[in-house]
């Protein structure tokens, strides 16, 4: 009896003993933070003095953000900077993946190169962008003068610099397409191009039908990470464009860390992080079971 | 005929896109060229234009991140090298705890099953979907009133969160490619559970986790948001240091492009570890496991 009790418990104290600090972390720093989020966001009450106490405020500080035409504007601006950089970047990444499925000399050297923009920091990311963007003597400028064309204020004006942000989030995030999408497409067995060619399939038929459809599980994974990641998009902002010029370039992120941590809006900034908790946990909730779905079929 | 026609159309079809893979490649690389340049220019040269490309090297910007020449003294180089050195401090100490705290975690989650194991493991994951500022609005009051806000020991804490849950899904997929036997048979010869894991299992993962190790070093290498709010003086890290470089006389950029360069250096060191995981590094072990 003694020997047959020995290894469930020695493996049911390594089960508590291995997991209970991650857990303890992650309660501690997750869920801890989150449920005190959501309490918070019903009353009115600052940071900076949080001796004056909390006022209970109920729904207002809701109702507050969802009538502000400034928090609108925000959304607006994250929806449209989302849509931009994540169709950029799918089109791009699904392009160079598909072509760099063909062999070449120095093709696994070009790929490993190439995945190197996301691994950068943002801030770096976004300096190193703000400097090439410079409208006077950034070499951007310097390019377009080359094809002739006049020099743009990139970042000095609501317009270009939506779409300099997205073009910036572009060149750092493709690369993750790229590798989503090459796995992908590495996955489709071979025997179904052999069949295509026997039928005298086009080039353009064999990928609409075929490559595209037979990796669109993986690159579905790959868009909604990248939704994910540009909805919740803070640092580039930062460096790229402090959020300007004016407040044209502040996302939702942005928002709640200049309520909390510039006014001090403590109550308001967090009724807003739990409006951006749900967005996101909705797109992570249609990641999982896209996920479950996917280990069902396999 | 229309065979020729075909033919030249494949032709053409080929050159465009290989046209458009080299201006990709373009696009990909050359700001990260760009800067190595420019991290080498002087301040003059910085501005200038046309953009030169021949020039003489300044290191001025490189003296003032690591506080060493002339540019030592100089007001916006004060305490840059010693966020230099509170970065170094920070990724190693909490690349280590976060790896240890995974490769304990993955483990468990790789070998045993357990009541509210899929719960954990999702629990771990929305780490990784989680908006930094959000928690922050929490964070920011927890530090200061633990005393933590603007020390090492907060940055440390923070480093381990944000790498714990990728630490624990990666080893995990680590040890699942290690055959259940291996502790089958050194149980059925006697020896523990304990010794099976540290004396033979841990060294057949000792690849995955180098790998492991190398993606949270670049993530708390990189990690800017957390920081940038918990730090005010005493604890700022580089890509923090850096983006409050913008001084009386506007932002310091050869000092910008320098640390820049710094900054990616150890990344390009670490990326040659993980080259081969990035799958499943980059998609929290959701793909790529192998």
């Amino acid at each position: 009896m003694d020997t047959a009790l020995k290894p469930r418990s020695t493996g049911r104290l390594m089960i508590v003993g291995f997991l209970s600090p991650t857990v303890l972390l992650l309660l501690f720093m997750v869920a801890y933070p989150i449920f005190s989020l959501v309490h918070y966001s019903f009353y009115n009450f600052s940071a900076l003095n949080p001796d004056k106490g909390m006022d209970w405020a109920g729904l207002s500080n809701y109702e507050y953000l969802l009538s502000d035409s400034g928090i609108w504007k925000r959304f607006v601006f994250t929806g449209k900077f989302v849509f931009l950089c994540v169709t950029m970047q799918m089109i791009l990444g699904i392009f160079v993946g598909y072509r760099l499925q063909k062999t070449f000399r120095g093709r696994d050297l070009l790929f490993t190169a190439l995945m190197l923009p996301m691994m950068l920091s943002p801030v770096v990311a976004g300096f190193l962008w703000r400097y090439m963007l410079n409208s006077e003597w950034g070499v951007v400028n310097f390019l377009v003068s080359l094809f002739g064309f006049a020099k743009v204020d990139w970042l000095g004006q609501a317009g270009p610099a939506l779409w300099a942000a997205a073009v910036v989030d572009t060149w750092m995030w493709t690369p993750f397409i790229i590798l989503l999408a090459t796995a992908a497409f590495r996955g489709i067995p071979e025997t179904i191009y052999e069949a295509a060619e026997v039928d005298g399939a086009s080039a353009a038929y064999v990928f609409f039908r075929i490559t595209l459809p037979m990796s669109a599980p993986v690159l579905f994974i790959a868009l909604i990470l990248r939704l994910i990641d540009s909805f919740k998009q803070y640092d580039l902002f930062v460096a790229l464009t402090g959020g300007g010029p004016g407040s044209s370039t502040e996302t939702v992120s942005f928002a709640v860390a200049k309520t909390a941590f510039s006014y001090f809006y403590t109550g308001e900034a967090s009724a807003l992080a739990v409006i951006l908790l749900c967005i996101i946990m909705g797109l992570a909730m249609i990641l999982v079971r896209h996920l479950s779905n996917m280990g069902a079929r396999h | 005929m229309t065979a020729t026609r075909n033919q030249a159309y494949a032709h053409l079809s080929r050159w465009i896109l290989l046209v458009l893979l080299g201006l990709y490649t373009i696009y990909n690389l050359g700001p990260i060229l760009w800067l190595m340049i420019s991290s080498l220019k002087s301040r003059a040269d910085l501005f200038a234009m046309p953009p030169k490309l021949v020039f003489e090297p300044d290191f001025s910007g490189y003296q003032s991140v690591f506080g060493v020449g002339a540019a030592r003294d100089s007001a916006s180089s004060v305490g840059v090298f010693d966020s230099l050195m509170t970065s170094v401090f920070v990724s190693t100490v909490g690349t280590t705890v976060a790896v240890f705290l995974g490769t304990l975690a993955g483990y468990v989650c790789s070998r045993f099953e357990f009541r509210g194991k899929g719960d954990f493991m999702f629990f771990v994951l929305s780490t990784r979907m989680l908006p930094p500022v959000a928690v922050l609005v929490f964070y920011h009051m927890m530090f200061a009133r633990l005393g933590l806000a603007d020390t090492w020991l907060g940055l440390v804490l923070i480093a381990v969160f944000v790498n714990v849950g990728l630490a624990t899904w990666i080893m995990k997929g680590f040890f699942d490619g290690v055959p259940k036997e291996v502790e089958q048979i050194a149980i059925v010869n006697g020896y523990s559970r304990i010794y099976a894991f540290l004396r033979l299992v841990l060294p057949m993962v000792k690849g995955g986790i180098a790998a492991t190790a190398g993606f949270c070093f670049i993530f708390a290498w990189n990690e800017f948001a957390f920081a940038s709010i918990l730090t005010t003086t005493r604890a700022k890290t580089l890509p923090v240091k850096i983006s409050t470089a913008s001084g009386a006389t506007g932002i310091e950029w050869t000092q910008i492009c320098a640390a820049g360069v710094v900054l990616i250096i150890p990344v390009l060191v670490f990326f040659y570890l993980i080259r081969r995981h990035l799958l499943m590094g980059m998609t929290f072990g959701v793909l790529g496991r192998r």
